[in-house]
Parts: C-alpha cells; structure tokens; sequence
C-alpha cells in the first residue's frame, strides 16, 4: 500500500514536472538569449554561452527605463486614487444609512457588468476633447474611475464586517465622519487594502489597448506600450530584445515575492472582474 | 421634494461630500461614455462629425467580409480555449491536489504561480519570436529534426489562427489552476476518506468526488473564459493585426481598426454595441446562476 502511494506519488511528479519544463522553457531559453551576442545565437542556439553579454542589458535599459518610469509613476498615483477613493466611498456605504443610499450603490454596482469593448472608442473621444491626450492624466483618471468600482465592493464588504461597538464608541465622543474613517476604519483594512492595491497594480501596469490608444509621445509611452516599439527597434537584435523582456518582467518579480499571498488573492480577485 | 426628506439630505450633506469624488469620476468617465456609445452606435461619426443614420451601421455590418470573418474566428478561439481551459489546469490541479507531503504541493503551487506575474506583453512577445519563420525556437526545432518546409506560421492564413491559439501552450500556470486548487481545498476531507475506505481513488474518485463538487469552478471559469476571449485582441493585434487577410480577425480588432485607422467611430461603436448585449447577458448569467465567492482562495 505504501510502496504504491509512493509509486503514484512519482508519477504525479513526473506529470507535473514536464508540464513545468514546457511551461518554463520560453523563460529560461529569454533568459539565456537575452546574455547573447548575435554570434553566440547562432552558433549556440539552444544552450547558454559565455561570456555573458551584460551590455546587452545595458543597452536595453537605456531604451526601456523612461518607460518603466513611466509605468511606474501611472501605476503608482492611479492605485493610490483607487485606494483613497473607493475606501471613502466604501466605508460610506458599508457604514451609514442615507437618502438614496441603494440606487447610488447600484449605480456603481451597474458599472460592473459594462464591457470596456463599448466605451473604448468614445472614451478615446472624450479623452480628445479634454485635451487630454499625451498626459498622463489620460491614463490615471480613467484608471481611477474604472478601478475603484471592483475595490468599492470589496472594501464595502470589509468594512460592513467591522464591529458597530467601534463605530459606536467613537461617535459618543463626538467623532466626525472624517475622523471614524481615516482613524478607525483605515486603519484596520491595510491588509484588504494590500490586495485592492495589488490587483489594481497588476491591471494598470500590464494594460495595453488605452494607453496605445491615448498616447502617442514616445517620452510618455508606458512600459507594455514602450515594449512593443522597443521590439520593433531591435528586430533582430535578438540579445538586446531579450534583455528588455526580462528587464520589464522585474518590477513585478518582486512586488510578487515581496507580498505573496496578498499578490495571490489580488491575482485572483482581480481576475474574477470582468 | 418635500420639507423632510430635504431635511434628511442636508443633514447628510458631509456623507454625500465623501462620495462625491467616486460620483464626479464616474459620471465623466463611465456614464458618460456608455451614453455616448450608444447614441453614437446610430450615427456616421469621425469622432467630431455626427450625422445620424438609423440601423444603417447594423446592416453594414452584415455584408463586412472584416466582421463576418472575425465572427468564425472569435467562436473558434473562444471553444478552444474553454477546451483547454477544462482540461490540462484542471488534470494538474487535481494531481497537484494528491501529491503526498505538504512542501511539494507548495512547490508546485508557486512554481505555476510564477510565470503569471510576467507581463502579458512579455509573453506576447515571447511567442512571436518563438514563431519566427527563420529563427524562431520552433521552427529550429523542426529544422532540427530535418524538417526543410518549415511553416511560417503567423505568416500564413492556414496557420495564423491555429498559431494564435496556441499561445501560452501548456496553459497550466494560470488564473484556472488557482480557481481549480481552491475549489479543491474547499472539499471535506471526509469526503475522501469516505471515498479512500470504499476503495474510490484515481478516475473514481475523480468523477465521483471531484469533478462534482467542482461545479461551481468549473461554471465560473466557463462564463469568465466566454467573456474574456470574446472581447480579447490583444494577441491578433500584436502578432498578426488580424492577417493575413481576415484569419485571425477577431471582433475586438474590427472595432479598433474601424476606430483608430479607418476613422469610421460610428460604425466602431455600433459593433461595439452588439457585443456588449451578448457580453452583457452572459454576465448576467454569471451574476445569477454562479456564485463568484467559491473562487476566492484561502490560501
């Protein structure tokens, strides 16, 4: 019995690791290009060679790193948007009873169901007629705006499952609205907050379609954007090209093993919006 | 309004202050939009001439070799990704699921976490180089093996589509695997125990235990997979801009290039439209019949 336990327990690992194999190959083949000079790549296709060819990651960073920056700068103030807003709003919903309080609510609710398919192009004209296009305003309000819908029901949920008694408590003493939520309720929700945060981090920094759309300055592409011209820059300059992707996959690299299981519940629930 | 209920509104006036922000952006950049699509849907627009022309954009539609063609593409890409997604993450999940010791179930659980976090772009990418006619990895492959008339894949209207398809093969790490491993941890292990003593393991236990109390996964993911492949371009617009001809056209890409090439935004948003009310039902399907809370993971 246990001998056939261990035996399956074999044939699992055997599955899965072929399966890893093919998974992981493209990368590890990206990894080992992106050390090559055009001579190695041809000689050696298949197999890592030296030396390695850092300037190739010299080179690819000089052509790619106003692009991560500005990656960098949309994601970082359009999350922060996210959070500030949609936990105000949230922590309103979660906690008050008001005039209008269920049709303000499904208003937003609504917005979830509405494929981004159809706004796209009218977007793009709004976008236009504010004068807008070539900031990086395009990019952030917008992101904020769609953004904070799926957070709002997420935050509204952890804020709903918050003790009255703290609420209660704070109000006797004369607290304002302001003062419950930015001294009681924000507090307690840093860690929901994390995955609001993440999720939004992940869609802002990996969309395309918007910022192709809207901006059309090199020096404020965004780094998915920026990418795809670099690409077409080093066509077959395949060393250089291949330290670029590695270089644009880092950020997140690390943002994932810096907060795994905050980024895997982001991951998760961030898919689950459509 | 009457006296009170004005009362009430003022009285509230700090509560309203706070949702204002979620209120103004949303009315600029969503209703906004929403409104515009569909009022623009009826008209020749250019993005600043409106002439309106009925259901004229409607029946355009129908005799656009472009739509036609991205519409047998779409349902092509659309039932073999719900094939795969039904299929190879589902198996690995459940075989992740019964390996036998904590730190290896770990390390593969992360280990098809990982390759998520890379940049769709970067795999795009990845893929094109990885189809390269000369010096692409599969094609040297092939070459390899002594194979002369390698194919050029996204170079040609016979396997373009097929090329498009086979995108992130073998498709395991990914958002499905995630769904898949939580609904699995959600069983009683009871259940298997029960199962275990009645002699029920490998195929048994899986289409007696398993596979049934995976439903509402394996629901969810179908609908999510539908909505997204539905609206997705991304890939055709970067590997292929929809060639070569209309092989690898797909709805997503018609809007866009009607839009931003052709200029024609009436039309853009017309199909637009029409998609969004296929979307829009199969999301309300979704809403209604599948609970979004069996996904959420615990670990």
């Amino acid at each position: 019995m246990k001998n056939n336990l261990l035996m399956s327990n074999i044939w699992k690992i055997l599955f899965l690791a072929i399966i890893a194999i093919l998974t992981y190959y493209p990368f590890a083949f990206l990894l080992f290009t992106s050390f090559k000079d055009l001579s190695q790549f041809y000689h050696n296709f298949w197999t890592p060679t030296f030396p390695l060819r850092w300037e190739n990651y010299y080179n690819a960073w000089l052509a790619i790193r106003q692009y991560i920056f500005n990656s960098l700068i949309v994601t970082g103030v359009s999350v922060a948007g996210v959070c500030i807003v949609a936990s105000m709003s949230a922590f309103i919903f979660a906690r008050y009873e008001f005039p209008g309080r269920e049709v303000l609510y499904f208003m937003l609710l609504i917005l979830i169901m509405i494929p981004s398919t159809l706004t796209l192009v009218p977007s793009f004209v709004l976008i236009r007629n504010l004068g807008l296009l070539n900031t990086r305003w395009a990019l952030i309000l917008p992101y904020i705006s769609g953004g904070q819908i799926f957070a709002i029901l997420i935050l509204r949920t952890f804020f709903s499952s918050l003790p009255e008694e703290l609420f209660e408590a704070a109000r006797v003493d004369g607290a304002t609205i302001w003062q419950s939520y930015s001294l009681i309720a924000l507090p307690l929700s840093r860690a929901v907050l994390g995955v609001v945060a993440i999720m939004n981090t992940l869609n802002t920094w990996n969309d395309y379609i918007w910022p192709s759309v809207v901006i059309s300055e090199d020096s404020l592409r965004t780094l998915t954007v920026g990418l795809a011209y670099f690409s077409g820059q080093y066509q077959t300059q395949y060393g250089p090209q291949m330290a670029g992707y590695v270089i644009a996959s880092i950020p997140l690299l690390i943002l994932f093993f810096l907060t795994m299981r905050e980024f895997i519940a982001g991951l998760t629930s961030g898919a689950l919006k459509m | 309004m009457n006296g009170k209920a004005w009362r009430d509104v003022r009285k509230n006036f700090p509560i309203y202050l706070f949702l204002l922000p979620t209120f103004i952006l949303v009315i600029i950049f969503s209703y906004y939009p929403i409104i515009s699509a569909v009022y623009h849907a009826f008209t020749e627009w250019d993005g600043v001439n409106v002439r309106f022309n009925g259901f004229e954009n409607f029946l355009s539609m129908i005799k656009d070799d472009a739509f036609i063609a991205s519409l047998l593409n779409v349902i092509k890409l659309t039932l073999f990704s719900e094939i795969v997604a039904l299929t190879l993450p589902l198996l690995s999940a459940v075989i992740i699921f019964h390996l036998i010791g904590e730190r290896i179930k770990y390390f593969f659980r992360v280990l098809f976490v990982v390759p998520m976090v890379v940049p769709y772009m970067v795999i795009l990418l990845i893929w094109r180089f990885i189809y390269d006619p000369l010096d692409g990895l599969l094609n040297r492959l092939l070459m390899s093996f002594g194979i002369t008339n390698t194919p050029v894949w996204l170079g040609d209207s016979k396997t373009a589509l097929l090329s498009i398809m086979l995108i992130g093969f073998p498709w395991v790490a990914g958002f499905n695997l995630l769904i898949y491993l939580a609904g699995l941890d959600n069983i009683s292990p009871d259940l298997f125990d029960a199962a275990a003593i009645d002699g029920a393991l490998g195929l048994k236990r899986f289409f007696y235990i398993e596979l049934p109390s995976l439903l509402g996964q394996i629901k969810l993911i179908v609908i999510m997979t539908l909505i997204t492949q539905l609206q997705a371009f991304q890939a055709p617009l970067i590997l292929t801009n929809g060639g070569p001809g209309f092989s690898t056209m797909v709805p997503g890409l018609v809007i866009y290039q009607n839009a931003f090439h052709f200029n024609r935004m009436g039309y853009a948003s017309a199909i637009g439209l029409v998609l969004s009310i296929f979307i829009l039902i199969l999301t309300i399907i979704n809403m209604r019949y599948i609970s979004t809370e069996v996904a959420v993971s615990e670990r």
